[in-house]
C-alpha cells in the first residue's frame, strides 16, 4: 500500500479551488492563501489538536511549470490546494478527527474549494476528501514504526535524562539509586510536551540555547 | 610551473601565502585603509614585484621575510573596481562578515559590539601580512611597507596587528594559549607543493588518502564535485585566487585552566585526559582515536601516523567523543558514503597565535591579551568555512549531538553541555560537562579576497574589464 | 519564511512528463519499494523526516463539478514533497554529492533535467522546479529525524534499565548504572532552536 510505511501514513490530497469569473467581490485562492498566512504554525495549530500529526501542509498550487524549449508550454484550468500530511494511524479516523475536531478550520480552508460538502455530515466530509486524493507512488518515512505521542515522549525523556546525568554525576552510588528512583516517578507523571512546540516550555529554563 | 598529476598550477601567479605555511614564527598584519584610488594602485604597482609567490624556495636560501596581500569587498570597491566585477562577486563576500552574524553565530559575546574597533567600523580595506624568520626581519620589513604606503599615500595604516608562534623555553613551539600543540590536519590538494600526508586529504573507496581537488581550495579549478566553482568577472580576476577568513579570536585562558582543573578532579580519567576529550588529541598532539590512554611522541613525530587514522571502528565515540573538535570539523570517514559528505567542506588554515605565552603554573587573566588569529583560505566561504561554522562548530546535528556546540569554540554564554562518551573502564567513563562558558571570543574579523598576481597587476593597472 | 518551521524544511517540486515515460518510473520506484537495500542510503543520510513522490497522471487532476472545467494537458506531472533538515543548500549538495544515482533514476524521465551533477546546474533545476509552502505544521520543531532517532535510543535504554533499576543491590546498580550510561551517552543531544536558514 503505497500510501503507508509501518505505521505511518503519507496523506497527498489535491482540491480544486473554485475560481468564479463572475463575481469580483471574492478570489478563492487569494483568501485562502491569506488564511493560511495568519495561521498559527505552533501548539496553537489546529494540527496539534489532530495529534498524531507529525508533519503537515498545505500548498496553494497555481499552476503546474513550464522548463522551457523544447517542452511544451501548457497550463492547468484550475488553482489546487495541495495537501500533504504525515501521520501515524489510519486515513478514516485522521479524516474523521478533522471534522469533528477542527471543523472550523476546516471549513474555512475547503470552503474555498469546489465540491466541498462541509463537516457536518462526516462521511459525506471523507467520501470528498478520498475523491480529492493522489495515491502516493512511493512514501519514504525515516522512523515509521513509533506514534507522535511516543516521540514526544521520548525527547522529553531524552532531554530529561541528560539533565539528570550532568546534575547527579559524582553523587554516591545508594542516593543515586534512590534519586534515580524519584527521577523515573517524575518523568511518569511529566506532562506531555506540546505538539507543535512551545520552545519556553520543552526546553529547561537553563537549558535554553542562545541568541 | 609545478606539473601535477591534475594539471598545472601557477604557482608564480598564487600568493605564496595561499600555497604554503611559511612557518615563519613571526607575522605582523597591516590592516589597510585604501586612499583614492589612483594613489592606492600607485602603492600596488611596486608590491607586484615584491609580493611572494608560490615558486619554490630553494631551502638553504629561504627569505627572511614574507610579503601577502588581500582586500575586502570594500577594499576592492576603494580600488575602483567596475561595479560589474564588484557585483559579481560572491554573496557572502559582498556583505562580509559582520553582515553574516546571524549565520555565523556572532552573537551575545561574539557580538560585533564587542569587537575592536577597526573591525566593527567595517573599515578595513586591505590586509598586508609580513611574514619573517626573526623579529629583525620583521621590524626591517614593516618599515619598508610603512614607508611605501606613506610615500604613495596610498593608504592609511589603521592597526598593526602582530602574531608570533608561542616560544616556549626559548624555543619555537607550534603550542597554543590553552596548551594544545596545532597544525595538524590542512587539507592535501592537487598540485600542491609539499608531500601528501596521509589523514590530510580525502578517502578513496579503497581507504586510501588522496589529494583534494584543487578547486577546493583555489578558483579556476576543478573542484570536488567536477565543475569550477564560482568566480568574480573577468576570468583572469578570480583566477589563482581565493578567498581568505581572518577571525581575531581571543582565548580567556585563565576560565579555560580553571574550568579544567574543575572538571577535571570529577573525571576520574584526570583533567589531561579531559583535555584531550575536548579537542581529539592530547596536548602534544597525540590523536586519541590512535592512542586513547596516554600521548605518544612516536607517533606525533612521525607524519605518516600522526594525523593518520579514520572513526569508523569508534562509532560510539568511546576514544575520540562524537563531539569532539577535530571529529566536527573533520569527520574523515564519520558520515559513511566515501566522504562524499565531506569533501567540501575543507578549509585550508594558516592562523598564528598572539599574546605572551604563560606557562601552566603561573597565574594568567581572561583579560590579557591572548588569542589565534584564525585564518582559513576556500574557494567557497559559503560552502566552505560558513558551513563548518554555522553547521559543525555552532551546532551539533551532523555529529549527533542536536544542539550541542563545540566545547573549545562555541559561543556557549555559560549554558552549554559537552558530553563524553565512555567505556567500563575506569580511567574513560561516561562524563558530562555542563554549564560550558566562552573559552574563546570573537573580537572582529572580516572576508578577504587574495588575488593571483596578475589579478594584482590588473587592479594596479586599472585594467579589470568585465565582459 | 513559510518553507520552514523549526529543524524541518518544506520543499514541493513539480516537473512535467511525457506519459510513455511515467511508466518507466513506476516501475523504477516498484524496484526502489521492493528492495529495501535502496532505501539503506535514504536513512543512512537521516537528512529525511518524511519525503514522497507522487506521479499526477494528465487526466488524474480531481474534478468535482461539471462547472468545473476537466483538465486538457499533454503531460503526465511529478509532485515531489520533502520534509527534511538543514539548509536548502546542505540537502541538495548532499544529494548531489553522495545519491546521485538514485536522484537521477527518479528524475531523468522528467523533461530538461540536467542531472544531479555537477550541483551547480542541479540547484538551477530545482529553482525552476520548486514551488514554495503556504502553511506548514511540524509536531516536534525543536528536533531533527536524527534527535527524534536518539531520543528513541535513550527512551527504550530506560525502560528496560527501570524494570530492574530500584530492585538492585547497591553495588549491582553500580554496575548497571555504568553500562546504562555508556549505552546512552552517544545519543543525548540537546534539542533546540535551529541555525540561521534551518
Amino acid at each position: 500500500m503505497a500510501n503507508v510505511s509501518g505505521r505511518t501514513y503519507g496523506l497527498t490530497i489535491l482540491s480544486p479551488i473554485i475560481e468564479d469569473n463572475s463575481r469580483i467581490d471574492i478570489c478563492h485562492s487569494m483568501e485562502l492563501r491569506w488564511y493560511l498566512s495568519q495561521l498559527p504554525r505552533d501548539h496553537r495549530s489546529p494540527f496539534a489538536k489532530i495529534s498524531s500529526t507529525y508533519l503537515a501542509r498545505l500548498v496553494v498550487m497555481d499552476d503546474v511549470v513550464f522548463v522551457g524549449l523544447p517542452a511544451c508550454e501548457e497550463h492547468l484550468k484550475s488553482r489546487y490546494l495541495v495537501f500533504e500530511t504525515n501521520f501515524d494511524g489510519d486515513l478514516d479516523t485522521y479524516l474523521r478527527r478533522m471534522a469533528t475536531e477542527t471543523g472550523d478550520f476546516v471549513n474555512a480552508v475547503w470552503s474555498h474549494c469546489v465540491g466541498f460538502p462541509g463537516t457536518a455530515n462526516v462521511d459525506a466530509f471523507i467520501a470528498y476528501m478520498k475523491k480529492c486524493q493522489i495515491e502516493t507512488t512511493f512514501f519514504f518515512a525515516d522512523v515509521n514504526d513509533r506514534t507522535v505521542d511516543s516521540t514526544l515522549k521520548a525527547l522529553h525523556t531524552q532531554a530529561s535524562l541528560a539533565e539528570f546525568m550532568e546534575t547527579h554525576q559524582s553523587m554516591p552510588v545508594a542516593e543515586l539509586q534512590q534519586a534515580f528512583g524519584r527521577f523515573l516517578e517524575e518523568l511518569k507523571n511529566a506532562r506531555p510536551l506540546p505538539h507543535g512546540g512551545d520552545e519556553s516550555r520543552d526546553i529547561p529554563q537553563e537549558r535554553r540555547p542562545n541568541g | 610551473m609545478v606539473e601535477s598529476a591534475a594539471g598545472k598550477i601557477d604557482v608564480s601567479d598564487i600568493q605564496g601565502f595561499v600555497l604554503k605555511g611559511y612557518n615563519f614564527p613571526h607575522a605582523r598584519y597591516l590592516l589597510l585603509e585604501l586612499g583614492a584610488p589612483e594613489a592606492a594602485r600607485a602603492m600596488l604597482m611596486p608590491l607586484l614585484k615584491i609580493v611572494t609567490t608560490g615558486e619554490r624556495w630553494d631551502p638553504k636560501n629561504k627569505p627572511l621575510s614574507t610579503v601577502n596581500i588581500g582586500f575586502t569587498h570594500r577594499g576592492l570597491a576603494a580600488l575602483g573596481i567596475p561595479l560589474e566585477s564588484l557585483l559579481s562577486f560572491p554573496l557572502e563576500f559582498q556583505q562580509g562578515m559582520h553582515a553574516r552574524g546571524d549565520i555565523l553565530g556572532d552573537t551575545g559575546k561574539n557580538a560585533a559590539e564587542n569587537w575592536d574597533a577597526e573591525w566593527r567600523e567595517g573599515r578595513v580595506h586591505a590586509w598586508l601580512a609580513v611574514n619573517a624568520r626573526t623579529s629583525e626581519a620583521l621590524e626591517s620589513r614593516c618599515a619598508e611597507m610603512l614607508q611605501l604606503i606613506e610615500t604613495t599615500q596610498g593608504a592609511r595604516l589603521i592597526r598593526a596587528q602582530d602574531a608570533c608562534a608561542l616560544f616556549i623555553d626559548g624555543k619555537v613551539s607550534t603550542q597554543e594559549h590553552f596548551g594544545y600543540k596545532d597544525g595538524f590536519g590542512n587539507p592535501d590538494f592537487k598540485g600542491a607543493e609539499r608531500r601528501c600526508t596521509p589523514g590530510q586529504g580525502k578517502l578513496d573507496e579503497n581507504g586510501n588518502w588522496q589529494a583534494l581537488a584543487t578547486g577546493e581550495i583555489l578558483l579556476g579549478y576543478a573542484d570536488e564535485a567536477g565543475e569550477l566553482p564560482p568566480a568574480p568577472d573577468p576570468h583572469l580576476l578570480g583566477r589563482n585566487g581565493t578567498f581568505m577568513v581572518y577571525r581575531k579570536l581571543h582565548q580567556n585562558v585563565a576560565t579555560f585552566r580553571r574550568y579544567i582543573a574543575e572538571k577535571g578532579a570529577e573525571y576520574p580519567g584526570g583533567p589531561e585526559k579531559l583535555s584531550a576529550k575536548f579537542i581529539g588529541r592530547w596536548k602534544d598532539g597525540t590523536p586519541l582515536e590512535l592512542s586513547p590512554d596516554a600521548p605518544n611522541p612516536a607517533i606525533v613525530n612521525d607524519e605518516n601516523r600522526n594525523t593518520n587514522f579514520t572513526y569508523g571502528a569508534d562509532p560510539d565515540g568511546a576514544k575520540c567523543p562524537l563531539g569532539a573538535h577535530i571529529r566536527r570539523v573533520h569527520p574523515r570517514d564519520a558520515f559513511g558514503f566515501n566522504g562524499g559528505l565531506v569533501n567540501r567542506r575543507r578549509i585550508m588554515r594558516r592562523g598564528l597565535t598572539y599574546g605572551e605565552y604563560v606557562p601552566q603554573n603561573q597565574p594568567v587573566s581572561d583579560t590579557d591579551e591572548h588569542g589565534i588569529i584564525f585564518i582559513a583560505l576556500n574557494a567557497s566561504l559559503y560552502r566552505q568555512f560558513e558551513f563548518i561554522q554555522q553547521q559543525w562548530i555552532e551546532y551539533g546535528n551532523d555529529a549527533h549531538q542536536g544542539n550541542a556546540k563545540d566545547v573549545l569554540m562555541g559561543n556557549h554564554g555559560g549554558k552549554g553541555r559537552f558530553v563524553v562518551q565512555g567505556t567500563a573502564d575506569p580511567t574513560n567513563p561516561p562524563f558530562i560537562c555542563g554549564g560550558l562558558p566562552n573559552f574563546v571570543e570573537l573580537r572582529g574579523g572580516d572576508y578577504f579576497f587574495i588575488p593571483s598576481l596578475t589579478a594584482l597587476a590588473m587592479m594596479a593597472t586599472n585594467t579589470v574589464d568585465p565582459r | 519564511m513559510t518553507n520552514i518551521n523549526g529543524k524541518a524544511y518544506a520543499m514541493n517540486a513539480i516537473t512535467p512528463m511525457k506519459p510513455w515515460k511515467t511508466w518507466i518510473l513506476r516501475l523504477v520506484f516498484f524496484i526502489l519499494g521492493a528492495f529495501k537495500s535502496k532505501q539503506q542510503d535514504l536513512i543512512q543520510l537521516s537528512f529525511i523526516h518524511f519525503a514522497r513522490w507522487v506521479i499526477v497522471k494528465r487526466d488524474a487532476f480531481p474534478k468535482l463539478s461539471d462547472a468545473q472545467p476537466a483538465e486538457q494537458l499533454q503531460y503526465d506531472y511529478l509532485l515531489f514533497f520533502s520534509n527534511f533538515n538543514g539548509t536548502w543548500d546542505q540537502y541538495i549538495d548532499a544529494f548531489s554529492a553522495v545519491l546521485y544515482d538514485g536522484l537521477d533514476k527518479i528524475w531523468k524521465w522528467s523533461e530538461k533535467y540536467p542531472g544531479s551533477r555537477p550541483v551547480t546546474g542541479f540547484k538551477r533545476y530545482i529553482e525552476l522546479v520548486q514551488f514554495d509552502t503556504d502553511y506548514y505544521f511540524n509536531v516536534y520543531p525543536h528536533a531533527t529525524t536524527n534527535d527524534v532517532k536518539a531520543a528513541f535510543k535513550v527512551s527504550d535504554a530506560l525502560t528496560e534499565f527501570a524494570k530492574t533499576s530500584q530492585s538492585l543491590s547497591p553495588t549491582e546498580f553500580e554496575k548497571a548504572w555504568l553500562q546504562f550510561q555508556i549505552a546512552v551517552t552517544p545519543h543525548l543531544g540537546m534539542t533546540g532552536i535551529a541555525p540561521v536558514g534551518t
